[in-house]
């Protein structure tokens, strides 16, 4: 901790290797004596090649170029490995060809493949299986082992700490056990010590760099920024091109160039309308799709109402539209009776289409439906004005029939006024009557049965009198009074 | 899994992207390579023309030395695919017994296309629709059609 090459680091190696142990794994005797036992041999299914193998050299399991190639009896050629992987997961245990299921003895059918084929996988170029590690060897496949085993700097071999399990390039090997945490001192990300080398020269965002085109010095993280907006080395095309222009070069020629070229002039302009396009096809797209599903339960509609487009000749149709087709409502002469029938019914309009009758009646369906309801609204209206033409005709009836019984009634009263008198009359010259046979009789004897029968009918009739105010005892011998209003207004109307 | 089946898996879809059949799309994930999503549109002259269809491949773990699975995530009217909320497909070189490792995905893809125009009724997994596939065609071909309008569009 005291040295101070140690100061940027967290926490200190755990058991930091002396500078004497550093030197002696360094030593040639230690490194050859080590190395070599902890490395692992490169896997040939894993290989990236350079090129595109041959399908001929290609196994039909892995379908990477064959390892260590087998011929079956019946020519079909497998990779070892891969081969016996397909035994191990055929669970009856009987061995069979992949390909032809021809079963297989392996002690006798497997033979080595012809030596050309070898040759031939042998030649294939590969990349070192360290390629993502930094390690740009590319060579035939048959050196990928040394080169793994003996010579690649990026293979991993197991760190030379003898109590640390974790593994470390060989390059690295040397520098004793790296693998204790560190923060970066520029961007304070930590990381192991052993990958900080690495990240300090490609990653690191707070580090300087180089532009590779203009060799400014800049921050790593300010360096896309630079290449893309502001470096004037780099070469870029005319802000023109989208619309033809074909001048590229680097970015102080190509500024100078779209000061006088029309169509750069032209195509933030050309870029607005491509978004706008772009846009409202975007829009279009959902709509589209929802104009096909409401067209398709129209269409399921119209199905339903009319179950045939084609048999208009079976419905009684009419055009409300049409001015030619005269209706019988409303009528033109006016009667005092009213009219109680409905304005004919018409059907939802559809016209005649022969030449496609068994298309819909319009050239769209949204045009039908709109047509339909125009249709209904007409004849909504029209029952309407049938409704309140109906209406004032009824009144007028009811007035009409109401004064003609208030005639009557009036002609009714006047009778039964006229007999009233005459009952009064009859009445009254009964009385006198019967008044004159009392005397006549207090005088003498004369007048026997007939008065008598006379006197009956006057108490009768006197009797029939009591409801009115006595008209008898008041007036017995006064000529008839005409009757009280009062009593009259009992029979008026 | 092992790091070769990967490696193979890997393989057969640049292979699919370089020649990938007619009106099929393939939605494949980095980090979880043994599902695939296949979206395919019904083959022209099929009764499911116009149909958009989602398909599943699972490569099992002992791929390829097992079949893929694969399943339609779109309801579809056909014998061959199991009518429930698997959509299970189990025919031909899918079957266990019938798979070869030598076997490619892009061969799955072309028997799932031709099962599509032509069903195979010996091997069919939903018989009432098998059988009315062999009786009465234009029934048959008027339920398809309705499904894929409203599960396929």
């Amino acid at each position: 901790m005291s040295s101070p090459a140690d100061v940027d680091t967290v926490g200190g190696p755990p058991n930091s290797p002396s500078p004497l142990q550093i030197r002696a794994s360094n030593s040639l005797n230690s490194k050859s004596h080590r190395a070599p036992l902890t490395k692992q041999p490169a896997d040939l299914h894993l290989l990236e090649y350079v090129h595109e193998p041959d399908s001929n050299l290609v196994c039909l399991i892995c379908h990477a170029p064959f390892d260590r190639p087998v011929q079956l009896f019946c020519a079909h050629f497998f990779c070892k490995d891969c081969l016996e992987h397909a035994w191990r997961a055929q669970h009856d245990g009987r061995k069979t060809c992949p390909t032809c299921r021809s079963s297989v003895d392996p002690d006798k059918d497997l033979r080595p493949v012809p030596k050309i084929v070898e040759t031939m996988l042998d030649e294939l170029l590969v990349k070192c299986p360290n390629a993502q590690a930094g390690c740009a060897w590319v060579e035939q496949r048959v050196n990928v082992h040394d080169h793994v085993m003996l010579y690649c700097e990026a293979t991993l071999v197991e760190c030379a700490q003898h109590d640390c399990r974790l593994h470390i390039s060989q390059k690295d090997f040397h520098k004793g056990c790296l693998h204790y945490t560190v923060s970066c001192e520029d961007c304070h990300t930590s990381m192991m010590k052993k990958d900080l080398e690495d990240h300090q020269r490609t990653a690191c965002a707070n580090r300087s760099t180089n532009c590779p085109h203009c060799d400014t010095t800049l921050l790593r993280l300010h360096l896309d920024a630079h290449i893309k907006e502001a470096c004037a080395n780099v070469t870029i095309p005319c802000q023109g091109s989208i619309v033809g222009c074909t001048f590229t070069a680097e970015r102080t020629q190509t500024n100078l160039h779209e000061k006088s070229c029309p169509m750069a002039t032209m195509a933030p302009h050309f870029r607005d309308q491509q978004a706008r396009i772009e846009r409202n096809e975007a829009r279009l797209e959902p709509l589209t799709r929802k104009v096909g599903i409401l067209e398709d339960g129209l269409s399921s509609i119209t199905n339903m109402l009319y179950p045939a487009n084609d048999s208009s000749t079976t419905f009684p149709v009419t055009n409300p539209l049409d001015p030619n087709i005269s209706y019988s409502f409303p009528p033109t002469n006016l009667i005092p009776t009213p009219d109680f029938r409905l304005p004919p019914a018409s059907f939802p309009p559809v016209p005649h289409n022969e030449s496609h009758p068994s298309q819909p009646p319009f050239d769209s369906q949204v045009h039908h439906l709109l047509t339909l309801h125009e249709s209904l609204r007409d004849e909504v209206n029209r029952i309407a004005n049938a409704l309140t033409e109906l209406d004032g005709r009824t009144n007028m009836m009811v007035i009409n029939e109401s004064q003609r019984t208030k005639d009557e009634m009036l002609h009714t009263n006047a009778a039964i006024n006229g007999m009233r008198m005459q009952l009064h009359w009859l009445m009254s010259a009964t009385l006198q009557q019967r008044n004159s046979a009392r005397t006549s009789a207090a005088n003498g004897s004369a007048g026997g049965s007939n008065a008598r029968s006379t006197a009956q009918g006057a108490g009768a009739g006197a009797g029939a009198s009591v409801a009115r105010p006595g008209p008898i005892g008041d007036f017995p011998n006064g000529p008839l009074r005409r009757l009280s209003d009062s009593t009259r207004q009992d029979t008026k109307l | 899994m092992s790091a070769s089946a990967k490696k193979r898996i890997m393989r057969e879809y640049t292979e699919c992207m370089k020649d990938t059949p007619a009106g099929m799309k393939i939605n494949f994930d980095e980090q979880n390579m043994t599902k695939w999503e296949v979206l395919m549109d019904g083959p022209e002259g099929s009764v499911y023309a116009g149909g958009h269809f989602k398909l599943e491949i699972i490569f099992p773990n002992e791929y390829p030395f097992k079949p893929p699975v694969v399943s339609f995530r779109t309801k579809i009217y056909h014998p061959n695919v199991s009518n429930d909320d698997k959509g299970s497909m189990c025919l031909g070189l899918l079957r266990p017994d019938e798979w070869k490792p030598p076997n490619k995905v892009v061969a799955v893809l072309r028997l799932i296309q031709s099962l599509m125009v032509e069903p195979n009724i010996d091997d069919a997994i939903e018989p009432s629709i098998g059988n009315e596939y062999k009786e009465n065609r234009k029934e048959f071909e008027k339920s398809a059609k309705d499904w894929v309008k409203r599960y396929a569009k």
